[in-house]
């Protein structure tokens, strides 16, 4: 197995809704290798989402510990979280999540600026929109690099997602339901690009999905029902159809 | 960087911002139009109050006390041109002459005294006065027909009786002319058991009038009535010396410097009760009361900012419920609380600085051209500033730099600080939160 990257032990979280406690995740293991595609499978409800904002670092989980390269992240303080999220993992959502008010370009170079000053980005500015604009061409969009998210269809917003996740070059990419709103021709066109990526930059990703032939082109499958971890193995050994899924 | 390309962005896609930046501009449009006026109308006050008031005025000598002395004292000190000893009265004016039917229109504002016929007397030593103050010019100034026949001895008795010059507004009010006689019921302030009580003087004294002066200032020349110091000392009796003496400096002395001179010198040979006060100590009071309006009338316009400021506040905590779902998405990418705050707290330095701009170009603009526009109002009969009521031809204005920096700087800092509001709500929301807002 490659070197982990990720790692998620005994992971518990739970919401609070008024004066019951809501048990989403109930003692989650997982382990992301380096450059390694995970797809996470499991019915609605089951805590994917949940469990990808905990590895995401926008949430802490309740107990438990997550560890980027070996190293503890989820007792940083929210500064550095947001650095850490910034600089190693990106992120891709099944409602693309663009700036309304920015263009595609913008979008993309958006993903870049976190962390660059004025002067920094005023030094740069030619190389970073040099960057997205070939991030753009790699995701098939340089002639669309001037429209604004309400000019795009679904599956062009998903690369311009894509492309803004790849500009700070992560490490790990997260993406929930990324085709979850496509149709299955353009969902085949995104997926296609993911795993390019993957191939061509090493770069790992968990997917949340519900279909199980995605699953399958993914080098692991980890199904998640009630909170827990029910099925973590290879793709190519694994039982692909949800309720093939062995008893815990 | 993203924090400003955001920030913009989301400005200019919302016209309802310029709701902020009109409401800030006119703040401080207000703010610098409204006290420039003031600043203006105090300077010119100011000037009409300099031209009637001596540089400096000697208070609380002894009675007795020859001018001549006094000349001798402080004529050693280079800065005195000349001394004019005067003896002030207050009194109530009878017109002898019943007054005319129809009474010409009150100017400026002795119409607020028109109906009030107290008036001050003012004894004078006429040859001082026409060589050391502006009394020869006033004389020169009214209507030729209202002139002395002797303007260098403009006080001359007629028949053998005191003559006193008025100012033409009040002889036409009181349809007045030369030679004709007006009495004057003095008052004095008695001691009695302790307290100070007023008492009119049973019988009234008798002048005659001799001409009109007309300084540049109608409020000083509708309230007094010149006559003679050596007369009226006579007719005052016991209180019969100088009460003030008026000292006229040398051209471009330092008139508070050379006051402070005077009244260490006075009071070393008269006491500490000696006073010297400079024309616009004197004034204080007068100018100190438009001072103080004019420090209300910028109390009351900072509401204005006040409401901008809301506005402002308004439009931007809209902005930040719009933008709930972007707060995430800034998240998940990596800006912390601090960047996401900055976003909206730009925004809002972006409102108050256009707004402060706006508002201090459009103010100064307003100020100069106030004049202009309100000669353009007259022909539709109405009048800003009427001549009528403030005695100024032209609207005046200061622009104090100092003041414009002061509220363009505090209206910028008030925004900012309002704009923080939002900004905060907007950076402690949950990213999970806002990501699940559809
Ligand atoms: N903020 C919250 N407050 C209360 N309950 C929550 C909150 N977030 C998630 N939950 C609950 O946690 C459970 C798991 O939610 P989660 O979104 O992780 O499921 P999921 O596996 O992603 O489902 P889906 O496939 O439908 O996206 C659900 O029952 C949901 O109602
Ligand atoms: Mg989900």
């Amino acid at each position: 197995m490659t070197t982990p990257l990720l790692e998620a032990r005994s992971i518990t979280k739970s919401f609070q809704l008024g004066r019951t406690e809501i048990p989403v995740l109930r003692g989650v293991d997982l382990t992301i290798g380096r450059g390694e595609t995970v797809a996470l499978l499991g019915t609605s409800g089951a805590g994917k989402s949940t469990l990808l904002h905990l590895l995401g670092l926008l949430d802490r989980p309740n107990d438990g510990s997550i560890s980027f390269d070996d190293q503890r992240v989820d007792d940083l303080s929210t500064k550095e979280r947001a650095r850490l999220r910034h600089r190693r993992i990106g992120f891709v959502f099944q409602f693309y999540h663009l700036i309304p008010e920015l263009d595609a370009l913008r979008n993309v170079q958006l993903g870049a600026l976190m962390d660059v000053g004025l002067w920094e980005w005023l030094g740069n500015r030619g190389a970073i929109k040099a960057r997205a604009a070939a991030l753009l061409e790699e995701v098939g969009l340089t002639d669309r690099a001037r429209h604004r998210p309400a000019e795009l269809s679904g599956g062009e917003r998903q690369r311009v997602a894509i492309a803004r996740a790849l500009i700070a070059e992560p490490e790990l990419i997260l993406a929930d339901e990324p085709t979850g709103n496509l149709d299955s021709e353009t969902a085949e066109g995104i997926l296609d690009l993911l795993f390019r990526i993957n191939r061509e930059r090493g770069i790992a990703f968990l997917l949340v999905t519900h279909d199980p032939a995605l699953a399958r082109r993914c080098d692991r499958i980890v199904r998640m029902r009630d909170g827990r971890v029910v099925d973590d193995g290879l793709a190519t050994t694994a039982p692909a159809t949800e309720g093939a899924a062995p008893p815990a | 960087m993203y924090r400003l390309l955001l920030a913009t962005r989301y400005l200019f896609s919302r016209p309802i911002n310029l709701l902020g930046v009109l409401g800030i501009a006119l703040g401080v449009w207000a703010l610098i139009v409204v006290p420039s006026i003031f600043t203006g109308y105090l300077r010119e006050v100011g000037k009409h109050l300099q031209s009637t008031t001596a540089d400096a005025t000697i208070r609380g000598l002894p009675g007795g006390v020859p001018i001549e002395t006094l000349d001798e004292l402080c004529g050693a000190d280079p800065a005195v041109a000349g001394l004019a000893p005067r003896l002030l009265w207050q009194g109530l004016l009878h017109p002898a002459a019943p007054p005319s039917r129809s009474r010409p229109p009150a100017r400026g504002l002795d119409e607020l005294t028109s109906e009030s016929p107290l008036v001050s007397l003012l004894g004078i030593d006429t040859t001082r006065e026409l060589h050391f103050t502006g009394l020869g010019g006033w004389l020169r100034a009214a209507p030729a027909e209202l002139q002395p026949k002797d303007l260098d001895d403009p006080l001359r008795p007629i028949d053998g009786e005191p003559a006193a010059l008025l100012s033409p507004q009040r002889m036409a009010r009181d349809g007045l002319r030369l030679g004709d006689r007006i009495a004057v019921t003095i008052g004095r302030l008695d001691r009695e058991d302790g307290e100070e009580v007023f008492h009119l003087d049973e019988k009234p004294l008798h002048f005659r009038v001799a001409g009109a002066f007309e300084s540049s200032f109608a409020a000083f020349d509708g309230l007094h009535v010149f006559v003679d110091l050596e007369t009226l000392a006579a007719r005052l009796g016991g209180d019969s010396s100088p009460n003030e003496v008026a000292v006229q400096m040398q051209h471009g002395v330092d008139t508070a410097q050379a006051a402070e001179r005077l009244e260490r010198i006075l009071q070393a040979e008269y006491g500490r009760r000696v006073r010297v006060a400079t024309w616009s100590e004197a004034n204080r009071l007068q100018l100190g009361s438009i001072d103080h309006q004019r420090g209300l009338m910028k109390l009351v316009l900072f509401v204005i900012m006040v409401v901008a400021g809301f506005v402002v506040y308004a439009t931007l905590s809209m902005m930040v419920t719009e933008k709930t779902r972007d707060i995430g998405i800034l998240t998940a990418m990596g800006a912390d609380v601090g960047g996401v705050a900055t976003v909206f707290v730009a925004c809002g330095a972006a409102v108050a600085v256009i707004g402060a701009v706006v508002g201090v170009v459009g103010g100064c603009l307003s100020a100069v051209y106030l004049d202009d526009f309100n000669t353009f109002l007259r022909r539709f009969d109405i009048d800003l500033f009427p001549v009528r009521v403030y005695n100024l031809r032209r609207v005046p204005y200061d622009l104090d730099p100092l003041w414009i920096a002061q509220v363009s700087g505090i209206s910028v800092l008030v925004t900012v600080a309002v704009a923080a509001i939002p900004a905060w709500r907007a950076a402690r929301q949950d990213p999970l939160d806002a990501l699940r807002h559809e």
